[in-house]
């Protein structure tokens, strides 16, 4: 036991030393601020580490997340979720989801279709403007397909001509996307891009870094980008941007904890979330299927997967 | 360095392996099931064999894997789809899972998307199968002006003859209901549901508070309607199917079917990989080829006959599979896509206008399932409380009523025809992120007045009841499915494109039934029912259109307007006709009015097929089994 603790101080505090020698005003979250003396460091560490058994083995640093971005989307993430009586984003270590997201297959584009044409967004937006673009030889070339060939194809938009409701309506040469990521960009990309853009409309628009402005411009900063508002995201819409972060930010707070994020399931308390308990998993002898057609609801202390794989494999757990 | 490698040809050559192909690989490999002849039987499917112990019993419950990272389902990188409205537009490529584009997913595997869907069942009622002929009758005259650039085709059986095959499906599945009518007497049940000859297998699922009121609301004054319980394919005991193959029953664990599309731990969720295929494997004649891409369909230039199908395996070697007689049961537009690569059958040609369209492969394409931002009714039942964590399953608890749809009002002058089951009631919950992101995130979901809204969202005091209705999508000349000339799978054929939008008939019928429904709602004394916004022209982008595509490989009755005939053979030509392939799916409904699903109407169709290519292999010259 004694051995363990040291093991996991040994952790942390190499990473404070890390942290310490590249920024002085950043604040990491395990250790507060990094300008008191090391002994109120090392006194704070412990208290955490007592405090944090549960999450300590898996979530004590960012694998992709640069010190400045760390900043930066702490911030925002709190914004989004921010902690008033009850956890917020960052009691739910929102911020380490992401950050393990952007590392892994979220940040890679690792399960999405990437190959061009990009056609973003902001191109031919006006149905005035024909977007012409060349096929694939591959469609070209096969015999099967009547009437294909090799010259650029130009769309106009318009409407066809059927009568009844739908006549009139005027369409984009470009079908709406929605919230369909059509960038070029991974997803690391992506946000290194976005949050570059970000704090520089921070800075035009409210005049400084988005970690110093009032919890109420930070709100409103986020809402602009919804609208659309800066223009110093050149082809990415702001809104694409938003909706990443937003989503993420609730994912971060809401998925199992093997993610790094929704650490000791307060995201699951916040919501009355289950988790994997259906019922027994803590003894408590109740039945899903009596559960399933209750008329009052039933508070569960949540289980996570992690939990039930042990409880699974015989290992103990609950 | 890859080969080509030509393996030893079989009777039957089945393309993927999902829901239908399942019951053709078990009904052509049993020799018992035909005069003890032992044909050779090869399936191939694109993913893995998915073993529920093992693959999902300790790894499901993961939203952000399962439900958003989509692990059990179709990679995108290896092929994705690309969406327009109209022929004049630029088709953009679906590039990613996320809620809600999520409904995207394709199957992958054995099993197919029937691994992740939500075990809807039922029966499509007389009226579906002849909505042309029903409507020039008793509305002659209207359809072009209800369905302008009008291409509805009724199907070539009516329900009855269709009707022993629905037996068949379901007694092979395990299917859940309690059919209120005679069996005795075909013409007996007033509800509008169809004459069944004999009842469900299987018991119904445990109702919730909510569906008995609406089942108690509905059934008297002033509705009188004819409310049942809602049928699914999710045991809810254990069964023994007609096949001889043993099934669990549901474990009401939650994560199952719903926005979240989770895989079954104890295969009590029907589908071919523990119904069908199980049997096909004991039979001794099946050969079952995953993780293997079918890329195309070899031809005979002089007979026009389908000689092989050729396929990748992960090593990267083709590999030739000839074959006597083929059955297509790939997904959606992968079945219209293997067969515009490899010219098999008419293509469908469109032009602007909509006397001068051409073929037929890819033609009619309509979305069977609501628009998923669509006409939506809601309200509040104070005195109803609940859990909305995950519980039970996901097409369990719920009460539906056929009384708003086929012709089962009189349509004088609504302007549509056909119309919504209505389902009331169903189990709450599916993943932690359900509730949250259903609908996707916004400018509202953030800040210290949204967080609040989230408190103990999964433990309601008071129950939201709400209800999606439309009428059918009706085929057009301007909906179908061609081949998209910009993007292209991992090994660089092109992609399907969809060129689709709602049809009129889907929102005009969408505004005046979500008024009957909201009749209803306050009958049933909810609080507060609203009728959020109707769908509209130019509506389908690409983020959130539905996923249960129907008709753009139709059966019919005139090869000059479908695929598939009356046996679901394929009659559609090219220089000659490939006569000895078959097909069958969603994809291959003309129409119908049954939601929100397809595939309870599709499955008939495999035991018809089935039936099809046994007198097919007995046949002395290729053509059309008379």
């Amino acid at each position: 036991m004694v051995d363990q603790t040291r093991r996991e101080f040994l952790k942390l505090g190499l990473a404070a030393a890390a942290s310490a020698v590249t920024a002085s005003a950043i604040e990491i979250p395990l250790f507060g601020n990094q300008n008191s003396s090391m002994q109120t460091q090392l006194n704070n560490a412990n208290t955490q580490l007592a405090n944090l058994k549960n999450r300590v083995n898996t979530v004590v640093g960012f694998v992709s997340l640069s010190v400045t971005e760390q900043s930066l989307l702490e911030k925002i993430v709190e914004t989004i979720i921010p902690t008033d009586s009850d956890p917020g984003a960052k009691e739910a270590g929102v911020i380490f989801f992401i950050d393990r997201a952007l590392a892994g297959d979220y940040g890679q584009s690792a399960n999405m279709f990437m190959d061009g044409p990009h056609i973003l967004p902001r191109i031919a937006a006006s149905n005035s403007t024909p977007l012409v673009v060349n096929p694939t030889l591959s469609w070209a070339t096969n015999p099967n397909i009547p009437g294909a060939s090799t010259s650029p194809i130009s769309y106009t938009g318009g409407s066809i001509s059927t009568p009844g409701v739908g006549a009139g309506i005027t369409a984009s040469p470009r079908v709406g996307s929605g919230i369909n990521y059509q960038y070029p960009l991974n997803f690391r990309e992506f946000w290194r891009v976005g949050l570059v853009a970000l704090q520089a409309y921070a800075n035009s628009a409210y005049g400084g870094n988005f970690e110093t402005l009032s919890s109420t411009n930070q709100l409103q900063l986020l809402k602009d980008l919804w609208a659309n508002t800066p223009t110093s995201f050149s082809n990415i819409l702001p809104s694409d941007f938003a909706y990443e972060l937003v989503f993420m930010t609730w994912a971060g707070f809401l998925m199992d904890p093997i993610y790094g994020g929704n650490q000791n399931m307060v995201g699951w308390t916040y919501t009355g979330f289950n988790g994997v308990n259906f019922g027994n998993f803590y003894g408590e002898g109740q039945d899903q299927k009596t559960l399933m057609v209750a008329t009052i609801p039933t508070r569960l202390k949540p289980a996570s997967l992690a939990q039930y794989q042990q409880q699974a494999s015989g290992s103990g757990g609950a | 360095m890859p080969t080509t490698i030509t393996e030893p040809a079989a009777d039957v050559v089945i393309l993927g392996v999902g829901y239908m192909s399942g019951v053709i690989a078990a009904e052509l490999s049993i020799a018992s099931l035909n005069n003890n002849k032992n044909y050779k039987v090869v399936a191939i499917t694109k993913g893995p064999y998915w073993d529920y112990v093992n693959d999902f019993s300790t790894t499901k419950y993961d939203e952000w894997g399962v439900g958003l990272g989509r692990k059990y389902d179709s990679p995108l990188p290896l092929q994705s789809t690309t969406i327009r409205n109209t022929p004049y537009q630029f088709a953009l490529p679906v590039r990613r899972y996320t809620m809600p584009i999520q409904y995207h997913a394709l199957g992958h595997g054995v099993g197919g998307a029937a691994q992740h869907y939500g075990g809807t069942m039922g029966r499509q009622g007389p009226w579906g199968y002849q909505m042309l002929l029903q409507t020039n009758t008793r509305y002659p005259g209207t359809i072009d002006t209800i369905n302008p650039h009008n291409d509805l085709e009724d199907w070539p059986l009516q329900y009855y003859q269709y009707e022993p095959y629905y037996v068949q499906w379901e007694n092979a599945h395990g299917l859940c209901g309690n059919y209120n009518g005679s069996i005795d007497n075909p013409g007996s049940d007033a509800s509008g549901y169809p004459w069944m000859s004999q009842n469900y297998k299987l018991p119904p699922h445990p109702l919730t508070s909510a569906a008995q009121l609406f089942q108690s609301t509905v059934s008297s004054a002033p509705f009188n309607y004819h409310p049942f319980p809602h049928v699914n394919a999710l045991a809810s005991q254990p069964y023994v199917n007609s096949y001889g193959v043993p099934v669990n029953p549901c474990v009401y664990d939650g994560y199952c079917g719903g926005p979240c599309d989770y895989a079954c731990e104890t295969g009590a969720k029907a589908n071919a990989a523990y119904r069908t295929i199980p049997a096909a494997m004991k039979s001794g004649n099946f050969t079952l080829v995953v993780n293997s891409f079918i890329f195309r369909l070899d031809t005979d230039p002089t007979s026009g006959l389908v000689t092989a199908a050729r396929y990748y395996d992960p090593q990267g070697n083709v590999h030739i599979q000839p074959g006597t007689v083929f059955f297509n049961g790939m997904w959606g537009y992968n079945m219209i896509r293997i067969m515009l690569l490899s010219g098999v059958g008419a293509p469908y040609v469109w032009n602007s206008d909509p006397t001068l369209v051409s073929g037929t492969v890819g033609r009619g394409l309509t979305n069977g399932y609501s628009p998923f931002k669509g006409t939506n009714v809601s309200g509040t039942l104070s005195n109803i409380g609940g859990n909305a964590y995950p519980a039970g399953n996901a097409g369990g608890g719920s009460v539906d009523i056929y009384d708003l749809m086929d012709d089962n009002f009189d349509h004088t002058g609504l302007g549509f025809i056909g119309g919504s089951q209505i389902g009331v009631g169903g189990y709450p919950g599916g993943g932690p992120g359900n509730i949250t992101f259903a609908g996707g995130v916004s400018s509202a979901s953030m800040g210290p007045q949204f967080k609040p809204s989230q408190k103990d969202k999964y433990l309601q005091t008071k129950t939201i009841v709400s209800a999606t209705p439309f009428a059918p999508d009706l085929p057009t000349k301007d909906n179908y499915v061609d081949l998209d000339p910009h993007y292209a799978d991992i090994y660089g054929d092109p992609l399907a494109r969809l060129t689709y939008d709602w049809t009129q008939n889907m929102y005009i019928g969408a505004t005046y039934l979500a008024n009957k429904v909201k009749d209803i709602f306050t009958k049933m004394g909810a609080s507060n029912v609203t009728v959020s916004s109707t769908v509209s022209p130019g509506a389908a982008h690409n983020d959130w259109w539905g996923h249960h595509l129907r008709g753009g490989c139709r059966i019919g009755t005139a090869p000059a307007s479908s695929v598939w005939d009356k046996w679901n053979q394929c009659w559609s030509p090219t220089v000659k006709t490939p006569f000895n392939i078959f097909g069958a799916g969603e994809i291959t409904n003309t129409s119908g009015d049954t939601v929100p699903s397809g595939t309870h109407v599709a499955g008939p169709q495999s035991y018809r097929a089935a039936e099809g290519i046994k007198q097919y292999l007995g046949l002395m010259t290729p053509g059309l089994v008379p």
